[in-house]
């Protein structure tokens, strides 16, 4: 999650999403929420903000990334073509229920929210947003999206980029090392790392 | 005052690919049957719920969960898993850790995602108990325990349960 | 969770009254234990799971996650050893991530008394609580009515007093891992075979400075024997009364079916499989 705004608000909205995650989902399921779900869920704290007495709206716009276990988009064009060739960009369009693999979302201090393939938020959206456009493919790799992601950073901020004033989050294959423990079936290493300012220095380098 | 009835006998099993979940019929206060058509298994989508124990609380714990897997599919436009089935159950019942429901619910469904079979039972609490094999609840489980201990083996193709009432 | 529904309970009193006996809860026996070694600690325990005198469940877990390098291992209801060690599990992963610090063995081993004490015992769980963390490995137990102990070696469960007579025998200062390793798992297997409600097999977890390792099944001293005979019934022994196969083609029969036209819907709603 990241966001662009007022960084005190920001702060409470991470602590409110981590907490929901927790009591209204972890605590019910056992398992945490997917990310439609906790974007609704930030979404409805930030929708009430706007109604209700006494408050002022959150100034910020969020965007979140996540990861859904289920059937990857990939994974199910195969199982589709062996099945069923015409059908098969049906269901491709949604996932069907089933949809996993990574997503995106924005959401505004109004409360909505939007799934993204790619965009940008704050002061500098527009142009980057149109560089953006004219740069994402489909099926991109993680390195090139490090790449297309710095870039669109470059050309749309002033001021200078480096290990200290950039930061970077992938949401990728899951990194079992991160783990700290091993031997329990079916754990899978967090999803989510954040790259040091070592790697964020090479990554600018070699823009 | 006469006393409420319940019982009932439920198991579930897992075969090769395959799962099979069975219960009796009787309704009961003990030799007194009252109804021979009290099923004690309820379907939420690719999941089935069987309930034993007090008849009241089965009836009101299988409303419980179809509101709750209802609501369920209505925000996350899917059908629930086994697995997280288990996991609502099991939250559930511990809510009423000191008022708790008279079930032992068993859960038995397949995985749509992974396509693995999937059983449990739970205590009246919500304790969870994963089995590979076999699962077994109600007045019978003493009976029944003793049977799938006997007669259950792995990659049952088709699997026949039967549940005889005392 | 955590707050508690008690709206059944006059009614399950004047139930119990009029002669309808309470469930009975699932609990586990069981033999837990654990040890400090030179780098870190170990805790082990049995499968077993009883229901009065029944197994409920031959191989259950009882080794509990409360962090990556913090575990807990449970006796008594199993209910509430695996509630309360996921409500405190999630409270310290909530309190790791907003102070971005490692959480602490005796924070969690703080929050388990004062969520067990504020239940006055009602919460029967037995916890030995081991982990590694910056200030260095421990080892406690905390009792269900909130007591807590901090040893280099516990017992703790109904084969506690078989675990703890072989700790008390073979225990010595400075173990390497692997003897402490061996030390609990003999002690576990000391509850096994002479505690009625621990058996099965043996769960350790190590925890280091570096990392934690958990061997589930660790020891399987009672495998079961592949049976002498074939006790399958011939295919139809079962009468099939009767038969109704509902195929995914044949699903319009029972629901309405839109077919989606390619490209010309830009949004869909999502398709329900009811296979």
């Amino acid at each position: 999650m990241v966001y662009s705004g007022m960084g005190p608000d920001y702060r409470v909205l991470v602590d409110k999403a981590r907490k929901v995650s927790h009591t209204g989902y972890k605590r019910v399921y056992n398992e945490y929420p997917p990310t439609r779900i906790l974007v609704q869920d930030v979404a409805r704290v930030m929708q009430e903000a706007t109604q209700s007495g006494g408050v002022r709206p959150y100034g910020v716009s969020l965007l979140i990334a996540g990861w859904d276990d289920g059937i990857e988009p990939e994974a199910e064009g195969k199982d589709q073509e062996e099945h069923d060739e015409e059908k098969k960009k049906i269901s491709g369009k949604t996932g069907g229920i089933l949809k996993g693999g990574p997503s995106l979302y924005q959401v505004d201090p109004s409360g909505s929210y939007f799934p993204w393939k790619a965009t940008a938020i704050g002061k500098s959206a527009t142009s980057a947003k149109t560089f953006l456009e004219k740069r994402y493919t489909e099926g991109l790799e993680l390195e090139d999206a490090i790449h297309i992601a710095l870039l669109t950073l470059k050309e749309t901020i002033e001021g200078e980029m480096n290990g200290d004033t950039v930061e970077i989050g992938i949401v990728g294959p899951p990194e079992d090392r991160l783990l700290g423990f091993e031997g329990v079936e079916g754990a899978q290493g967090p999803r989510f790392r954040k790259l040091s300012p070592q790697e964020v220095e090479d990554y600018l380098t070699n823009l | 005052m006469i006393p409420p009835p319940d019982g009932g006998a439920c198991v579930a099993m897992v075969g090769k690919d395959c799962v099979a979940i069975a219960c009796d019929l009787r309704l009961g206060m003990q030799a007194l049957t009252v109804s021979n058509n009290f099923p004690k298994i309820f379907s939420y989508g690719d999941v089935h719920l069987g309930l034993t124990g007090l008849a009241t609380d089965v009836s009101t714990v299988s409303d419980l969960f179809r509101y709750k897997v209802n609501m369920y599919r209505l925000r996350e436009e899917r059908n629930i898993s086994p697995q997280t089935m288990a996991n609502l159950v099991s939250s559930s019942l511990y809510e009423r850790r000191f008022g708790p429901y008279f079930v032992s619910p068993v859960i038995a469904g397949i995985n749509q995602t992974s396509g693995k079979p999937f059983i449990c039972g739970f205590d009246s609490i919500g304790c969870i108990d994963f089995a590979k094999d076999f699962i077994v609840s109600g007045t019978a489980s003493d009976q029944l325990f003793g049977t799938c201990e006997g007669l259950w083996e792995p990659d049952l193709v088709s699997c026949a349960c039967s549940g005889d009432m005392g | 969770m955590g707050g508690f529904d008690f709206s059944n309970h006059n009614r399950n009193a004047a139930l119990h009254a009029q002669g309808v006996p309470l469930p009975k809860a699932t609990s586990t026996g069981t033999t837990i234990v654990g040890c400090l070694f030179d780098g870190g600690v170990v805790i082990a325990a049995d499968t077993r799971a009883t229901s009065g005198p029944i197994v409920a469940d031959k191989n259950c877990e009882k080794l509990h996650y409360i962090a990556p390098q913090i575990w807990c291992a449970g006796a008594g209801t199993a209910a509430d050893t695996e509630f309360t060690t996921a409500i405190i599990s999630s409270n310290l992963e909530l309190h790791a991530l907003s102070t971005g610090r490692k959480p602490r063995v005796v924070t969690c081993m703080t929050l388990l008394k004062q969520h067990l004490f504020r239940h006055q015992g009602h919460i029967g769980a037995y916890l030995v609580v081991a982990g590694v963390d910056p200030t260095g490995a421990h080892l406690f137990t905390v009792h269900a009515h909130g007591s807590t102990d901090k040893l280099p070696y516990v017992t703790m469960g109904s084969g506690s007093l078989a675990a703890m007579s072989v700790f008390e025998t073979q225990w010595k200062g400075k173990l390497t891992k692997d003897e402490a390793v061996k030390l609990c798992a003999d002690a576990i297997q000391a509850g096994i075979f002479n505690d009625l409600g621990s058996g099965s097999n043996v769960d350790v977890a190590v925890i280091t400075a570096e990392k934690t390792t958990l061997m589930r099944n660790y020891i399987t001293p009672n495998v079961r024997e592949r049976k002498a005979r074939n006790y399958r019934f011939p295919k139809g022994t079962t009468a099939v009364l009767n038969e109704k196969i509902i195929k995914k083609e044949e699903i319009s029969k029972y629901v309405t079916v839109h077919e989606l036209e390619d490209d010309s819907v830009t949004a869909t709603a999502e398709t329900m499989d009811t296979s």
